[in-house]
């Protein structure tokens, strides 16, 4: 049988968890949108001006560059007690 | 028999899956608003299903926890009861357990109320499309009231379009166009309009380097609201998609074999456990979903707050 003691300490832990997940969320959803969305203005711009796959390159190296930047911004925050 | 040949054996049989799966998540399109209004310098100000939709979660909202919350104060024991234990366990663990770490002791109570409404909004919004409330109406006006499913009544024009506005990026770019303001006003409270832009790349740097960094922090600013709207509504429509897909597994099975019971016998063995086990998972989904909005926001605030280059 499950104790009330027991359910509260795995509610703590996941609060821990929580606690801690949420700069590593913000870093792999800021990583997809960066590709996605300088992928998708390459992709435009490329049918706008015939130039594929130029623009797209272009588009998504940016966005893996900004992607991976905003990953080492969020890392080097350091969360509050 | 091809999948196309399929689909096109289904369409022939009047039913076409897509049409009716769109029709069922999308807003409901201008030739069936609820309420027609003017058109105004070319932007129809209609109200669509998806603006009747945002209106009721927000007068739910805002009844429900201002009644509960009003009634607490009134009361002269300090112990909570009923949904107020509920809802002070939920506003504590989002201050606790998501503004806290994030935004820091100094700005918690500036920024856990917009936090909060987030949430509270966004999981009210999602829940909302888990209740096929209008599809109920219809069908008793239609076989109680015997109404008819064509003419242009207001029963009917509410049957047009998805209950879920979350699923819509209208409304998801709206509320991420919010989480943008707040980052900017959240960055400029802590450190002052003009210090804020200063900052937003590291000092003491080779001017070279300024001249890649700067637009790559611009594009970040730009990409993070982006990544809020294209992950909720992406979310909120798909496993909608998912369940009505399955649905209409009856009605192309009933088309393929010309047999209502070919489509009975899929419905009963794989498409009513397989909608009823993805609802069960929609309703993990809709609380994640609401979660995930109201951490982003936060780590996005208190990132402009507590700069770390």
């Amino acid at each position: 049988m499950i104790k009330i003691d027991d359910l509260a300490n795995s509610f703590s832990y996941l609060q821990k968890i929580i606690k801690r997940s949420g700069p590593a969320m913000g870093a792999s959803y800021t990583l997809i949108g960066a590709v996605l969305i300088l992928g998708a203005i390459g992709y435009f711009l490329d049918k706008w001006q015939d130039s594929s796959p130029i623009f797209l390159m272009i588009g998504l190296l940016i966005g893996i560059i900004v992607g991976f930047y905003e990953i080492a911004k969020i890392m080097w925050i350091k969360p509050h007690k | 028999m091809s999948g196309a040949d399929q689909v096109h054996t289904s369409t022939e049989n009047g039913f076409d899956a897509g049409e009716v799966i769109i029709g069922h998540v999308s807003n409901s399109s201008p030739e069936h608003p609820i309420l027609q209004l003017p058109t105004i310098f070319g932007i129809d100000f209609s109200i669509t299903k998806h603006v009747l939709m945002l209106w009721i979660v927000a007068s739910l909202v805002f009844i429900a926890i201002t009644w509960t919350v009003r009634k607490y104060i009134k009361q002269e024991s300090p112990v909570p009861s009923g949904f107020m234990t509920a809802l002070e366990a939920v506003v504590q663990f989002i201050r606790d357990s998501i503004v806290l770490p994030n935004v820091g002791k100094k700005y918690l109570n500036t920024w856990t109320p917009l936090i909060l409404t987030f949430f509270f909004f966004i999981f009210s919004a999602n829940a909302i499309g888990l209740f096929p409330i209008f599809d109920v109406i219809g069908a008793i006006n239609r076989f109680i009231f015997g109404g008819s499913s064509h003419d242009h009544s207001f029963v009917n024009s509410l049957l047009h379009g998805g209950m879920t506005a979350t699923g819509n990026y209208n409304v998801t770019a709206g509320l991420a166009t919010i989480t943008f303001f707040a980052i900017i006003l959240a960055g400029s409270k802590a450190h002052g309009f003009i210090n804020y832009w200063k900052n937003i790349a590291p000092s003491g740097l080779a001017w070279p380097v300024y001249i890649m960094l700067i637009p790559i922090e611009v594009i970040g600013m730009f990409v993070r609201p982006f990544a809020l709207t294209m992950r909720l509504a992406a979310n909120m429509t798909g496993g909608h998609i998912a369940i009505l897909a399955i649905v209409s597994f009856v009605f192309i099975f009933t088309g393929l074999f010309n047999s209502v019971l070919a489509g009975i016998g899929v419905g009963v063995l794989i498409s009513v456990p397989l909608a009823v086990a993805i609802s069960a998972l929609e309703i993990i989904i809709i609380i994640v979903q609401a979660y995930v909005f109201t951490m982003l926001t936060a780590v996005f605030i208190g990132m402009a707050i507590n700069i770390h280059h």
